[in-house]
């Protein structure tokens, strides 16, 4: 589904910008013109033309694909100004929550749950500190398993105040409790960071290694970065406050959507040859968008799922990602591998 | 098909050996295993412990939950006669307990039915039960002594437990586990601390902390306890990762928070401290020589004292002649004591003054009797209390104190009833996430047949890293949970990319096309695999298991299951 909207996108995007479209034209032209030596086996795909995924054709990239590198600019604005404008408001690129800032985590479960805007009201009286409560629901059951509460404030002074407002004491038996110092927290966080860095480091030293050519390297290893802080984006705009789980989910990502990375780079630049270029990228764009949708749907599907929290916020992170890497891989990606065959003469 | 391929034999002796290491062969041979044992029961006494294997209860075998509640239930302890002479007279009935509870001054404050209907009544004093005087015994004594008692033989996969029984055991049974996958905290339930030494540590002090860490957990009665090392590999910080199991104490922080430095002084003079070199042996678990002796009411509620003896090593015992050969007596109520008192320092705070009698002048004695006190709002609060504090401080003279101070950076308790919930919805999950990826290759390549090879390698996939997780005994928490589904999905996305592969490009044989298919899997296996390796390392190493399962899931499936698959592919198309 992600697909379709990303295919209205681009036509939208190709509708407000004439002049990009008559300059694509020219190229167009050109294009027509080398490929006419190498189109000994053009028929096949002429025949295999409807597929699941009908806006993508043989045509697609050849045509537009200087305007999928305009879009994958503007969308890498776009995230590097929302990164920007969470840091300037909030002094990082992430809400964080209280594994990663310190504090404690009370979560409360049992039949009768306490009303969460009551609760909060109340809590926010006793406790000085900033106090978040949410609920946790059972998609399958329809019912309400736990409320959670968060706050930078000291462990004691919020259990009791959730003890009183209760009623009944917390105990091992309706409750989970996860006090963090601020000190162990932020250190906890800068080696998660430093952790994700070397992860990248080694994702983009192994993509040299198998590609060897600075360019589609670059085009692969920009997929991985436009992921993660695409996902991240994505969690700001729903508000998510990342935990250390987050982070792990993060990085997984970081090897996780190069999959379809590789495999589109291999396509085109390995099999050179085998048919058109644009052949090749199409079939590449089946076979990995099927590959993105199947991992979507289950860890999508799993998020709704899943009543745990640290399961919930990894399986949120996986989809986000996912959703950046259909645009990281088809838009950016794609569009730079064409260019770069293009201008190296490859078919 | 007839003929297996090598890859296919592979898998299936793989899976065969994952089989093996996940089942739990011993569930087979009967017996339950012990889920709970409650704190100051006969059974919790007698050193019964979490996760033994009941394998006979009294001689009979017991196989399930209900044979070994039937058997438990058989314990029928019959009511004795009880006489209780008080100072409004002699009051008789049949009771397997006594029923009442009397305050410092032998008076009752609280009463069962069955003894009030005889005809006590509050505020009566008792003066002797069943022939003993309270004078000459004390209360918890004599209920020791008339209560009746029975005998009842536990043999577990340890040891063979034979002890006396109220109807209280206090144990409770949950059926064999049947597979060998253990769970981690965030499943099952229990408490994390993650600790800081004041300094840095070699690592021969190191293994010293983790040891008295260690002794001092299990001392106090907490049995499944692991203490691992960790560190921040940027800036080299040093923690400790404690973890107990299934269970949640909320005396974790004062055990190990607390450095435990006890001290015994006669003026500024140290008599002895806590641990080997000073004390030979603390009764502890005995009633004989150590328990809770009287509760007075106070202006904040109860107060409750206890008392128990320890063993001085000669050393310490002649220290004490010494020093108590230069003090002078005084008499008060009748009593000749020594003019200076023992005093009891647990880290550096006063917790109690003895008196010492004066006949104990200059002699090498080494038993010394160690008291000190519980409070609480009700009398039952106090003696809870007393029985924890007189625990507590059993434990650091048994143990001596912790090498170095530690600080609590984490605290994590989580409840053992949540993590079934959570277990449950990840089973919902799974199938749930199954059923959709199915749909999806359904609607692309619709065709039917090709969901056998999927789904055998998907739960090849998934039986090859439990069977691994378990025979290196990993406790599988949420994230490497988490893991293993990830790793399901770069399963399914090959899975993909070999399907694609053989039906396009026509102009190669099968096998060349899945060759091909190889070169995308291995390089993005070997991307997926180097980009999570930094996470083994951060984080205290509490991130590992996502770490592991992802790497473990990708793993079997690149060299073992993805082959085979590959080869089911080849049959199936050219059929």
């Amino acid at each position: 589904m992600e697909e379709n909207t990303n295919g209205v996108g681009v036509d939208e995007n190709s509708q407000n910008l004439p002049q990009q479209v008559k300059t694509e034209a020219t190229i167009e032209q050109k294009e027509e013109i080398k490929q006419e030596k190498p189109r000994i086996e053009e028929k096949q795909p002429k025949e295999k033309k409807n597929y699941v995924l009908p806006f993508v054709t043989s045509e697609t990239y050849s045509k537009h694909y200087k305007k999928f590198l305009l879009l994958w600019v503007i969308i890498c604005l776009l995230i590097i100004a929302n990164l920007f404008y969470m840091y300037s408001t909030t002094g990082d690129v992430m809400r964080k929550d209280v594994s990663l800032t310190g504090g404690t985590t009370i979560s409360i479960y049992g039949n009768s749950l306490p009303n969460v805007n009551e609760l909060s009201n109340y809590l926010s009286n006793k406790i000085s500190e900033e106090v978040f409560v949410r609920t946790l629901n059972d998609i399958t059951s329809g019912k309400q398993v736990a409320v959670i509460v968060e706050t930078k404030a000291d462990a004691n002074l919020t259990q009791n105040a959730i003890e009183q407002f209760l009623g009944y004491p917390l105990t091992s038996d309706n409750s989970t409790i996860e006090v963090s110092g601020s000190n162990l927290s932020s250190s906890f966080y800068k080696q998660l960071i430093i952790a994700l860095l070397i992860s990248f480091l080694f994702m983009g030293i192994t993509v040299f290694i198998i590609f060897k050519a600075p360019v589609p390297s670059l085009a692969v290893i920009q997929c991985g970065l436009f992921d993660v802080l695409g996902a991240l984006v994505i969690a700001n705009i729903f508000s998510l406050r990342v935990s250390t789980a987050g982070i792990a989910a993060l990085l997984m990502m970081m090897g996780y959507s190069v999959g379809t990375d590789i495999l589109l780079t291999t396509k085109v630049l390995k099999r050179r040859g085998e048919n058109t270029i644009d052949y090749r990228m199409k079939s590449a764009f089946k076979t990995g968008i099927i590959m993105t949708l199947t991992s979507l749907v289950a860890v999508l599907l799993a998020y709704f799922v899943v009543t745990s929290p640290v399961l919930k916020q990894i399986f949120f992170i996986l989809s986000a990602g996912l959703v950046m890497d259909v645009v990281g891989t088809w838009v950016g990606n794609a569009a730079i591998i064409k260019w770069y065959c293009d201008k190296k003469g490859y078919n | 098909m007839a003929k297996i391929s090598l890859r296919i034999g592979i898998l299936i002796i793989s899976l065969i050996l994952a089989l093996f290491f996940i089942i739990n062969f011993n569930a087979f041979s009967g017996g339950v295993q012990v889920s709970d044992v409650s704190i100051n029961s006969s059974a919790f006494d007698a050193g019964i412990s979490k996760g033994e294997i009941i394998k006979q209860v009294d001689g009979v075998s017991v196989n399930s939950i209900t044979a070994f509640y039937d058997e438990v239930s058989k314990i029928h302890i019959l009511p004795v006669e009880i006489k209780v002479q008080t100072d409004s007279g002699l009051f008789k009935y049949d009771s397997t307990v006594l029923g009442f509870e009397l305050d410092e001054n032998n008076t009752i404050i609280s009463l069962s039915n069955a003894s009030s209907a005889s005809g006590l009544k509050k505020n009566m004093t008792v003066e002797w039960i069943n022939n003993y005087s309270l004078e000459d015994y004390s209360f918890s004594d004599i209920k020791e002594k008339v209560e009746p008692r029975q005998r009842i033989e536990i043999l577990t996969n340890q040891e063979d437990y034979i002890f006396l029984t109220n109807e209280n055991l206090g144990i409770s049974v949950k059926p064999l586990s049947k597979t060998n996958i253990q769970t981690g905290l965030d499943i099952q339930g229990g408490a994390r601390a993650l600790v800081k030494p004041e300094r840095r540590l070699d690592s021969m002090e190191m293994a010293d902390l983790k040891a008295v860490i260690e002794q001092r957990l299990n001392t106090y009665g907490i049995k499944d306890v692991v203490v691992r090392e960790a560190s921040n590999p940027f800036s080299g910080e040093q923690f400790l990762v404690i973890e107990l199991a299934g269970a949640t104490p909320k005396e974790l922080q004062d055990l190990i928070a607390k450095q435990g430095k006890f001290e015994a002084k006669i003026g500024n003079e140290t008599i002895f401290v806590g641990g080997k070199g000073d004390i030979t042996k603390v009764c502890k678990d005995d009633a004989t020589c150590s328990g809770i002796s009287q509760c007075v009411r106070t202006d904040q509620g109860y107060s409750c004292r206890f008392s128990f003896e320890l063993s001085l090593s000669t050393k310490a015992a002649r220290k004490q002649a010494e020093v108590t050969s230069h003090l002078s007596e005084n008499i008060s109520n009748g009593e000749s004591y020594l003019n200076e008192t023992l005093d009891l320092y647990l880290d550096d705070n006063l917790i109690d003054k003895l008196f010492i009698s004066s006949d104990l002048k200059g002699k090498e004695t080494t038993t010394v009797s160690v008291s000190g006190s519980g409070f609480g709002n009700s009398r039952q609060d106090a003696t809870l209390n007393a029985q924890e504090n007189m625990k507590k401080l059993q434990t650091v003279l048994i143990t001596g104190s912790l090498p170095f101070k530690l600080n609590i950076e984490k605290l994590d308790t989580v409840s053992p009833t949540i993590g079934q919930e959570f277990t449950r919805s990840i089973l919902i999950a799974a199938l749930v996430a199954f059923i959709g990826v199915c749909i999806v290759i359904y609607l692309r390549f619709k065709k039917m047949k090709l969901f056998i090879p999927i789904i055998i390698t998907v739960i090849s996939e998934v039986l090859l890293t439990l069977g691994i997780a378990a025979l290196i005994k990993w406790n599988m928490d949420l994230p490497s949970i988490a893991g293993i589904i990830a790793a399901i999905g770069t399963g399914v996305n090959d899975q993909v990319v070999m399907l694609d592969e053989s039906e396009t490009s026509k102009s190669y044989t099968i096998k060349e096309r899945i060759k091909r298919a190889f070169f995308v899997i291995f390089s993005s296996y070997a991307v997926g695999l180097v980009s999570l390796f930094p996470l083994w390392f951060a984080g205290a190493g509490l991130l590992r298991g996502f770490a592991l399962t992802t790497a473990l899931g990708i793993s079997v499936g690149v060299f073992i299951t993805r082959p085979a698959f590959a080869d089911i592919l080849s049959k199936l198309t050219k059929e």
